[in-house]
């Protein structure tokens, strides 16, 4: 069998190398005496704080940004960041009335760093980012909420989308290092209240081409602004309630660098909340990709892909439209993974104080049962607001595990003379490998004990040393960078799951995002893991797959099912560096 | 199932678990709970406790927050008082801080109350509440334990702390405590409603079936059990009656009945917590509650809009039509742009007919909120009833732009088309919307009767219209609409005999729902087919929209 695999640790220098030393095997209790996640954001030159341009009118929209984005925007291997930032909110008002003035790189806008990461002889690593912003001409400067990734054109680099409070953009990437803002590209205006939190690049007729789904959350502007009260009869921000929803818009890719909005032949436009949370998947594993939509306050939607450029929304039958309890919840963040191990992708979506996160376990047909309490998440998540959120194995034992990023939307009537105090602390869930989990806070590092306003969160392997990292995007506040010290003391694959080179110049297509990688164990078992840059909250994720192999130094077979409907096998796939397998090259 | 083999059900499983008949009784509910001493802990045991920082309170919520604290403070600093009265004094005040959502401040205070009087079960059980509200779960079940240790027959503890069990995913514990409220209160809901979310949660699906169609034999507007017995029914591949059951499902929870907690609930006394407990008395039709409730809150703020807006739709809703207008007048006296009032007599008014002055109230909500989409829709209805079709285009097309689920706009649309003799326009609305709106039955029955009745011969098609009303029939239930759509379709396919037939069922299903006034207009359609003639209106012009249900 002819094996198509790159390693990218064979082709590059050493500066770039991917792969991390041989190590032994070991659980998190062995490492009891080292933080599990220790943030480095300050230290390697991520010194970003979002301004949420506050003024003490309450408008909403202070309280529900920023995402952040991991991309390799410059194909060199390694993941570069997006920060997403606010402006002043009100009209007339100048930056220097914020109540909590501006922290971070002035001017205020939505900031791309890049990686410079050194890998030493030692295989020890440095971090180092460098704000391109300016080179890049990434102009961003509306009020930010949040950012996709995905390689709309095909040319092997990643373009940006970038969700606002107000019209939206499209970046495209020229693959020099410069972005164009080509947002024209999606048609016609959006309505002047407009606005989008979550959005996800899919190819949902598998065209080869990557589409666009974009969650709109509530018509809104600072102008019509509702005032709400606590029952003490202090002021407070308002529920989505109070607001009227917006319709989502999903946009076909029409190949020439325009898209078109194709929500009502889509089936879609009549059916809908305010969404902040967007995860795509294969929901039904018929091989199709399917959309999920987290809306706050009103029922989710489950579109499942009806293989003819239409959906059909199964979210209630199907268990994922209203949690548990029977009544719509304000869902927040979501990501999708196979957390149980069977092959198929279940669901976590975060939500408000006292409802509980939920937890929908896929029976591989798209048919859920909500198991948060079944499997320990119910309990520990009530008593917080979560936001961003992910499944990611950071022990690398072969078991998702959870992070969930966290902070209110209410303020604390108890602390009436702080400015901004929905802070709450993140949380950290470990799988036990039976389908149940075990909050581990508090054991995971002093950052997690660190009270903010967490919004969007990233996951990704920003060192390249086989674990999972978490960027955490807080409203009015500074980003914090959890490297993963962990995990990496397992073994690991890495893989880059991409389309053939369009071009020479270009080291590799692009992320098949949707693309299966099943990893083929001693025991028989197989680990399903996706490529996918969606999910969390206002947030793009590092597409590449990681997964946690555990003791096993085996090299695993790897069987891909493409976003195009092919499956191919890669047998003997390195461990504990990254690899790229491309379609169609078996 | 029926509802005896339930109560079967209930009795056998609650007397396996307490009579040992599965061989191994299962521990009381308590059991996990240290046993309290129950004794008075010292004063100056107790915890020290502080009024917070009250800044950003109403000014009625600081002033009775500061009362009682001098309240407190006087019996502290008084030597004679009982510790009872003591842990009165501490408890209240606590009560007070936490329906104030001073959540942190009345936990102190709840536990000195709870210290000095232990075997009062009032102090735990707030504050197991109060955890609750923090999602403190295991707190809060170690709390319902304490106070049910004290009561041990109180419903609401029972149903709460099995409630407390099941998001703690222990069912096992749960299920006893939920079979006690249900042996106690057997005409309550609540007990079995818990009973069904401790069978799902096991995936006990037939079980889980009995016991929620138990509650909803119990409870009939709990609306929020349909949801919970569609996920039953899916578990047990009945699909169709999951279906069925997930149409009628909605946000009325079930809920043992709780004095404490309804003491909790009107405890504050301000403007914010009156319009809370009205809108709450409004969701549960007790309109007389609810006007006592909103005339409170507007005693407390005359100058807030929303307050006494929400006082006129109570009146209103009470038949009190004459004080309604008049609380409504004075909003907009005070607040000449509140456009919910504005847009409510629009509403009075156009029910009366008067459409001139109902277009003026809906075009001053608009004009104030512009993305008010109901307002927009009711301004374009009204201009189209009023023979004004053409003015109600862009306000229907607006209302449909802002909000796209609403089937209403774009078959309100149509409607004007039809109006403005464009039939072939109207036909085509109607035939998009067609798939955009599947489920909404007015849409499908406006088409048929187009095609059925247009006065232009290009656009009728009565074989396509007896198709449709024939697929519509094995969709949904007869109804005076579908009907009256049926006989014109078989009018226009020259089956005279069978459209009288048809029309006649349709009166009389109307008559049926006591609506004769349908009954006597459709009367003149019955005559036209009787004499073997066509009908070549559609609708009458002033037929109001609704994608929801029979309108014309």
């Amino acid at each position: 069998m002819m094996l198509a695999l790159v390693s990218l640790a064979g082709c590059r220098n050493s500066r770039r190398d991917t792969g991390p030393p041989a190590v032994s095997s070991v659980s998190p209790q062995h490492h009891a005496q080292e933080e599990w996640f220790t943030d480095h954001a300050a230290d390697a030159g991520l010194n970003f704080a979002h301004f949420n341009g506050m003024s003490g009118e309450l408008y909403y929209s202070e309280i529900m940004a920023p995402g952040v984005a991991l991309l390799d925007y410059d194909n060199d291997g390694d993941l570069d960041v997006f920060l997403v930032q606010g402006q002043m909110l009100g009209p007339g008002k100048h930056a220097s009335q914020a109540l909590l003035p501006p922290q971070g790189p002035l001017p205020l806008e939505g900031r791309l760093y890049r990686n410079d990461l050194e890998v030493h002889s030692d295989s020890t690593r440095t971090l180092r980012f460098t704000d391109v912003t300016e080179a890049s001409r990434i102009q961003a400067r509306d009020y930010g909420m949040g950012v996709a990734t995905g390689d709309f054109n095909n040319d092997g680099c990643t373009d940006l989308f970038l969700t606002n409070l107000g019209p939206n953009q499209l970046l495209r990437n020229n693959c020099d290092g410069t972005f164009a803002d080509v947002s024209e590209g999606l048609g016609k205006a959006p309505a002047a209240s407009s606005w989008s939190v979550s959005a996800a690049f899919l190819d949902f007729d598998r065209d080869g081409w990557l589409d666009l789904f974009v969650g709109h959350y509530v018509h809104y502007s600072v102008d019509a602004n509702i005032r709400c009260f606590l029952q003490s009869g202090g002021p407070n921000y308002c529920p989505p309630q109070v607001y009227r929803a917006q319709p989502s818009t999903l946009y076909h890719n029409n190949r020439d660098g325009s898209f078109t909005d194709v929500t009502a032949a889509a089936g879609m436009a009549t059916d809908f909340g305010p969404t902040l949370g967007v995860s795509t998947a294969d929901f039904n594993g018929d091989g199709w990709i399917d959309i999920y939509v987290a809306n706050d306050g009103q029922p989710n939607q489950l579109w499942i892909n009806q293989r003819d450029a239409t959906f059909k929304n199964t979210g209630l039958l199907s268990g994922t439209a209203i949690g548990g309890e029977g009544k719509a919840k304000s869902s927040m963040g979501v990501d999708a993974g196979d957390f149980d191990n069977d092959g198929d992708e279940d669901l976590i979506v975060t939500t408000l104080t006292g409802q509980g996160s939920d937890v929908y376990v896929n029976n591989g047909a798209g048919v859920f049962e909500e198991q948060s309490a079944r499997t320990g998440i119910r309990a520990p998540s009530l008593p917080y607001t979560g936001f961003g959120v992910g499944w990611l194995d950071f022990d690398n034992d072969g078991w998702l595990d959870l992070l969930t990023v966290n902070g209110t939307v209410s303020r604390d009537p108890q602390r009436p003379k702080e400015l901004f105090s929905l802070q709450q602390r993140k949380q950290l869930f470990r799988s036990l490998g039976n389908a149940r989990f075990e909050d581990v806070t508090g054991q995971a590092g002093a950052v997690f004990q660190r009270s903010e306003v967490g919004r969007g969160a990233a996951f990704g392997d920003l060192d390249n040393d086989g674990d999972t990292d978490v960027i955490v995007a807080n409203d009015a506040g500074p980003v914090r960078l959890l490297i993963n010290n962990l995990g990496n003391h397992n073994h690991w694959v890495g893989l880059r799951l991409a389309s053939p080179a369009a071009r020479p110049s270009i080291r590799s297509g692009r992320d098949l995002i949707g693309a299966r990688a099943g990893i083929a164990r001693r025991d028989g078992s197989t680990l399903w893991r996706r490529a996918r840059s969606d999910g969390s909250y206002a947030s793009a994720n590092d597409p590449r797959v990681l997964v946690g192999l555990g003791h096993s130094a085996q090299a695993p077979t790897v069987k891909v099912i493409w976003p195009s409907g092919r499956i191919e096998e890669f047998a003997n796939v390195a461990i504990d560096r990254y690899t790229t397998l491309h379609e169609g090259s078996r | 199932m029926s509802r005896g083999a339930v109560c079967l059900i209930v009795g056998c499983v609650y007397a396996a678990l307490t009579c040992g008949c599965t061989g191994k009784p299962a521990p009381p509910a308590h059991v996990a709970v240290q046993q309290s001493t129950r004794q008075p802990v010292s004063r100056s045991a107790l915890q020290p406790v502080a009024l917070p920082d009250l800044s950003d309170a109403a000014t009625t919520v600081a002033a009775q927050l500061r009362d009682q604290y001098a309240a407190l403070t006087a019996k502290i600093n008084d030597p004679a008082t009982t510790g009872t009265d003591l842990a009165t004094a501490y408890g209240e005040m606590g009560k007070l801080l936490m329906a104030a959502e001073y959540r942190d401040a009345a936990e102190p205070y709840l536990l000195d109350a709870q210290a000095l009087a232990p075997d009062q079960p009032r102090w735990p059980y707030f504050l197991a509440h109060l955890y609750r509200l923090r999602g403190e779960t295991t707190k809060s079940a170690a709390s319902f334990e304490r106070a049910l240790e004290i009561k041990p027959d109180d419903g609401a503890t029972l149903v709460w702390l099995g409630n407390a069990f099941l998001d703690l995913g222990r069912p096992d514990a749960a299920e006893p405590l939920f079979m006690k409220a249900q042996s106690l209160q057997p005409r309550a809901a609540a007990g079995v409603f818990g009973l069904g979310r401790t069978a799902l949660a096991r995936r006990d699906y037939r079980r889980a079936v009995a016991y929620f169609e138990q509650t909803i034999s119990l409870e009939p507007q709990a609306s929020i059990v349909h949801y919970r017995l569609a996920m039953a029914y899916r578990g047990l591949d009945r699909l169709e009656d999951a279906d069925t059951q997930l149409r009628q499902k909605g946000d009325r929870d079930v809920s043992p009945a709780d004095p404490l907690l309804d003491e909790l609930a009107g405890a504050v006394h301000s403007e914010f917590a009156y319009e809370h407990l009205g809108v709450e008395a409004l969701n549960r039709r007790d309109f007389p509650a609810a006007v006592a409730l909103f005339r409170r809150g507007v005693e407390l703020a005359p100058n807030d809009p929303s307050m006494r807006h929400r006082l006129g739709m109570a009146l209103a809703l009470s038949g009190n039509g004459p004080a309604a207008a008049a609380e409504f007048q004075e909003v907009l006296r005070r607040r000449p742009n509140f456009a919910s009032t504005h847009y409510t007599l629009g509403l009075l008014i156009a029910a009366n007919g008067r459409y001139g002055e109902a277009i003026e109230q809906f075009k001053a909500a608009v004009r104030s909120n512009p993305s008010y989409v109901e307002a927009r829709l009711q301004l374009a209805e009204t201009l189209r009833r009023s023979g004004r079709a053409r003015d109600s285009l862009p306000h229907y097309e607006q209302a449909a732009t802002l909000d796209p689920r609403l089937a209403d706009a774009p078959l309100g649309y149509a409607m004007a088309l039809v109006s403005l003799t464009r039939y072939a326009d109207a036909r085509d609305r109607l035939s998009e919307s067609l798939a955009r709106y599947a489920g909404r039955p007015a849409i499908a029955h406006a088409l048929i009767r187009l095609l059925a009745a247009a006065p232009d011969n290009r656009i009728r098609d009565g074989s396509r219209a007896v198709a449709m009303a024939e697929a519509q029939l094995a969709q949904e239930p007869p109804n005076p609409d579908l009907g009256e759509a049926m006989a014109m379709a078989m009018a226009e396919t020259g089956r005279y005999d069978e459209a009288v037939v048809w029309q006649q069922q349709a009166m009389a299903i109307a008559e049926r729902a006591g609506r004769v006034d349908v009954s006597k207009r459709m009367a003149e359609n019955l005559a036209l087919f009787q004499h073997h003639q066509p009908c070549r209106k559609p609708w009458r012009d002033d037929a109001p929209v609704s994608a929801d249900g029979p309108s014309f």
